[in-house]
């Protein structure tokens, strides 16, 4: 993501109260409210000054999420999130640019964009807010949902395997795959402080509980059903849990084991692959503009004369 | 051998695929237009890269009209045709627009193995009453163009062709350099040199036809040569748009191509995009960020643009968007035109959804039209289209060279370019459904852009004023344009009869027609429109003038379905609007139909 943050207009720094807008329209318990608290939290942290950042989303509950940014936000259609961001991270390098998108809105819908985003690996984060599920549209399977779970489009059970996020995006290419939780707020912000350090398309998958439609899934009381995964070029576990929970040591540049622990039954949190070195399709095309040869506009017209 | 004087004169050549049948049409027409005569050009475009030669599939060809006048359009009839073998010919005889006494010259090399075919083909041209010249290309050029691995042929036709049309020998040696002369070998080019000496040679003691069209042009203006795609891809740059995002499509592809090479000196990006949608979404978030930025498509990508069309107008961010038109419905055919999109781009979205039509008529219109949409765009926050079709798109003119505006900010706009389009000045204010625009990086200006219903702060809002006012307001922006339009371009007589009217493409087809049914004192009036969403305040009283008015359209119509332009009319101003011509075939609309369709009303033959 971007690492350009303009001078403040006010020399006094801003704080959470500054970035609020209105009252989230979320369920009681909603995942949604953790995440926009993380990136609240970073944002303040590192001062992302609001009116250089622009957050973008699809459709679905987390589509929402813009609104309740005090920053620039587009709430653009659904599953297309990523073409519209790609348009300020193409002409407008100097912004900071947060996408948000759901399961169904990144992995369904928007499939293809999230491909060729992940290829593109163009400035920004990336977060994929997950709870497995069609939550706004009131409870349809989503690509992640569990297999065997009803819902009001497959009752006697989500018949398909859940399409495995990070080994999806690991598979395309990513340069930064992390996940995370919207229940553990310290790693939540580590991980979107590594998401923002790294330049290019930073994906951060986000467990995220639905308590209106699914409240059993993500059990976040127990804690034997995932580890952390650490490294020193990783982001650390969550201070809060960690006691709790094991620790492994994942180098993050070792895309082999990154796959192994994607594809494994359990679950990880933490950076998984992080290749500093892609190439940035959005810098590629600007420095063919910078390497061409300038000309002046009035002369347009002069290769087609007779 | 006795030449003929001729006004205008209209010739095709029809070649297989791949043998450079439109690289001589390029170097014929430049070579004429820089001695004095008027050109215009339509190439005839396989949908296949490389179809099997001697099939019909693989005709590919040019269709050139040469006159002593400025040509708009490209014409009538054929008054010769060069066929390289009987296939392409029989082909070709299909669209019927060879005149009565069109002069074949047939190609004969390859009947020893195709003796039945080339019979049935030539009886049928005898059938028509046409007048068939078989020949055979000479055994020296037969001898280079088999050591040219069977290329060349096309300059021995290209001789003949400028030895009928009493082309200049130097002038065209000389384009036949500058074309090939950095890609060829020296050797080569003298071989392809040659062969067209011969041609020429060869036609001037065997072919008895010679034509001369008087050199009226002015020859000491400065002139361009130039498509209508590459003339809106400059004018683009003219625009000062940044960005031009697009996925390949025929025929608007082009203009990515024309711009990949050119946009990144202007500085400017040039985006392939991963799909239609992602193409139009980029092009909103560039705008979004206070950057111009336009998309390209045709009309299968503008059916999956669509959605975020109406985000656009929702979201108030401006956005321009050419659509290339071809013959529909879907796949279609993709490298023939037609003018059906209008439905599709008018009344696209779902809900009710405002936007500006602007239609090109001609490769100046082209120019043009991305400074006149960009202008409209950024004042009204709303999708603007440029349409095209693949007739204007891929058609080449010399016209004089035209003024180059180098646009900075919208408000810039020239006068003569508002008045192209037939349209005044906007006001200054103008008012949106948000209060605040203001792009990102301004500090302050924070906001937040949706599809959603909001009310003048931004906020979403579901109350019930809240989405009256919303559409209100979009509404009022279109009506402000439709305010502004003046009265459309007019031919002939300013009331009659009949008044025939069309958009786009047609333009240069009505206006020659009109000219004709004036010279044969016919009460007849035509009428253009540019922009054609919204329409004038004023056609109610123009059209009352007139017994009859009817429309022109390269696009489906019939009697219970009248076609879109006559629905559009007709919906406006509650007048009897009649299709007179409606038809989809992929070919450009003739002069002479619409001259003898008008004699048929005036006689009381139809409608």
């Amino acid at each position: 993501m971007a690492t350009q943050i303009d001078v403040m207009p006010s020399n006094d720094p801003f704080t959470m109260k500054d970035l609020n807008t209105e009252h989230p329209r979320w369920c009681v318990g909603c995942g949604d409210f953790g995440i926009i608290m993380g990136l609240k939290r970073f944002m303040v942290e590192k001062q992302i000054q609001p009116h250089m950042t622009v957050n973008v989303s699809g459709i679905g509950c987390s589509g929402r999420a813009p609104f309740y940014f005090n920053t620039y936000g587009i709430h653009a259609i659904h599953g297309r999130a990523i073409t519209v961001a790609l348009g300020l991270a193409l002409t407008r390098p100097d912004l900071n640019i947060f996408i948000h998108s759901g399961d169904g809105d990144a992995m369904s819908i928007g499939g293809n964009h999230l491909l060729h985003g992940i290829n593109k690996n163009f400035n920004c984060v990336f977060i994929m807010y997950d709870n497995e599920l069609y939550s706004l549209t009131k409870g349809q399977t989503s690509p992640t949902t569990r297999k065997g779970h009803p819902t009001q489009t497959q009752p006697l059970g989500t018949m398909l395997d859940p399409l495995n996020p990070i080994s999806f995006v690991l598979g395309a290419g990513a340069s930064f795959a992390a996940r995370t939780a919207d229940w553990m707020p310290d790693h939540l912000t580590s991980t979107l402080k590594a998401a923002f350090d790294h330049k290019g398309f930073s994906f951060v998958h986000v467990s995220q509980r639905c308590p209106h439609f699914d409240p059993e899934n993500f059990d976040h009381k127990t804690t034997n059903w995932f580890s952390f995964i650490i490294h020193e070029k990783g982001i650390p576990a969550d201070k809060r849990v960690a006691e709790k929970v094991e620790v492994i040591t994942h180098d993050p540049s070792n895309k082999e084991e990154a796959f192994k622990l994607a594809n494994r039954k359990h679950a990880y949190f933490g950076l998984f692959y992080h290749d500093p070195q892609k190439p940035c399709y959005d810098e590629l095309l600007r420095r063919q503009v910078k390497e061409a040869k300038p000309k002046p506009r009035s002369g347009i017209l002069d290769s087609f004369k007779i | 051998m006795s030449t003929e004087k001729r006004k205008v004169v209209r010739f095709e050549l029809l070649m297989d695929a791949g043998f450079g049948a439109q690289k001589i049409g390029d170097i014929l027409i430049q070579a004429m237009a820089k001695t004095g005569r008027y050109v215009y050009i339509e190439p005839m475009i396989p949908a296949e890269i490389s179809p099997p030669p001697r099939t019909r599939a693989a005709l590919s060809g040019v269709i050139i009209r040469v006159g002593d006048f400025d040509i708009t359009n490209i014409g009538n009839n054929t008054d010769v045709i060069l066929a390289a073998h009987e296939i392409v010919l029989d082909r070709r005889l299909d669209d019927e627009e060879h005149n009565p006494h069109c002069h074949i010259l047939l190609d004969i090399g390859e009947k020893k193995n195709n003796e039945e075919s080339y019979e049935q083909v030539c009886k049928r041209v005898t059938k028509l009453g046409l007048n068939l010249y078989p020949f055979e290309i000479t055994s020296e050029a037969s001898l280079l163009v088999k050591s040219l691995g069977g290329k060349g042929k096309n300059m021995f036709y290209m001789g003949m062709l400028g030895c009928i049309y009493n082309a200049s020998v130097d002038a065209i040696i000389n384009e036949i350099k500058l074309t090939f002369g950095k890609k060829l070998e020296e050797s080569v080019l003298e071989k392809n040199i040659q062969i067209f000496r011969y041609g020429y040679q060869f036609a001037k003691e065997n072919i008895t036809l010679s034509y001369e069209i008087e050199p009226t042009a002015k020859s000491d203006t400065e002139k361009i040569l130039i498509d209508g795609n590459s003339a809106l891809a400059m004018g683009i740059v003219d625009a000062g748009i940044k960005l031009i995002s697009g996925y390949p499509i025929t025929p608007a592809t082009s203009i990515l191509h024309t711009l990949a090479r050119t946009l990144p000196s202007y500085g400017g990006l040039v985006h392939q995009a991963e799909d239609e949608i992602a193409a139009i979404g980029t092009a909103i978030g560039a705008y979004f960020g206070g950057v111009p930025s336009i998309t390209c498509t045709s009309g299968p990508g503008l059916s999956l643009k669509q959605e975020f069309i109406g985000y656009a107008t929702a979201a108030e961010v401006p956005l321009i968007l050419v659509d290339v038109q071809r013959s529909g419905p879907s796949t279609g055919m993709a490298t023939k035109t037609e003018q059906s999109d209008l439905g599709a781009v008018i009344f696209g979205c779902h809900g009710d959804n405002t936007k500006v039509v602007v239609s090109v008529a001609n490769v100046i219109d082209c120019f043009y039209a991305p400074q006149f949409a960009r202008y409209l765009a950024e004042k009204l926050r709303l999708p603007v289209f440029i349409m095209s079709d693949f007739q204007t798109a891929n058609s080449y003119k010399v016209i004089k060279k035209l003024q180059v505006n180098e646009m900075e900010n919208v408000d810039d706009i020239k006068d003569f370019v508002l008045e192209r389009f037939h349209m005044n000045r906007l006001p200054d204010q103008i008012e949106m459904v948000r209060t605040s625009q203001d792009a990102p990086g301004t500090p302050g200006g924070m906001r937040r852009v949706t599809g959603l219903n909001t009310d003048a702060s931004g906020q979403v809002n579901y109350f019930a004023g809240a989405n009256q006012r919303s559409h209100t307001i979009r509404n009022e922006k279109v009506h402000i344009v439709r305010r502004a339009l003046t009265a459309p371009e007019r031919f002939g007589l300013e009331q009659g009869e009949i008044l025939v009217v069309g958009w786009g493409s047609t333009r240069g087809a009505i206006e020659e027609a009109v000219d004709m049914c004036i010279n044969q004192k016919l009460p007849v009036g035509g009428m253009h429109f540019r922009v054609v969403y919204p329409l004038p305040l004023m056609l109610k009283e123009i059209f009352s003038k007139y017994k009859h008015v009817v429309t022109v359209e390269a696009a489906y119509g019939d009697s219970y379905k009248p076609s879109p332009l006559a629905t559009l009319l007709r919906a406006e101003t509650l007048v009897d609007v009649r299709p007179m011509i409606s038809r989809a075939t992929g070919r450009p609309i003739r002069p002479r139909i619409i001259l003898e369709k008008t004699k048929e009303i005036l006689n009381g033959h139809s409608n």
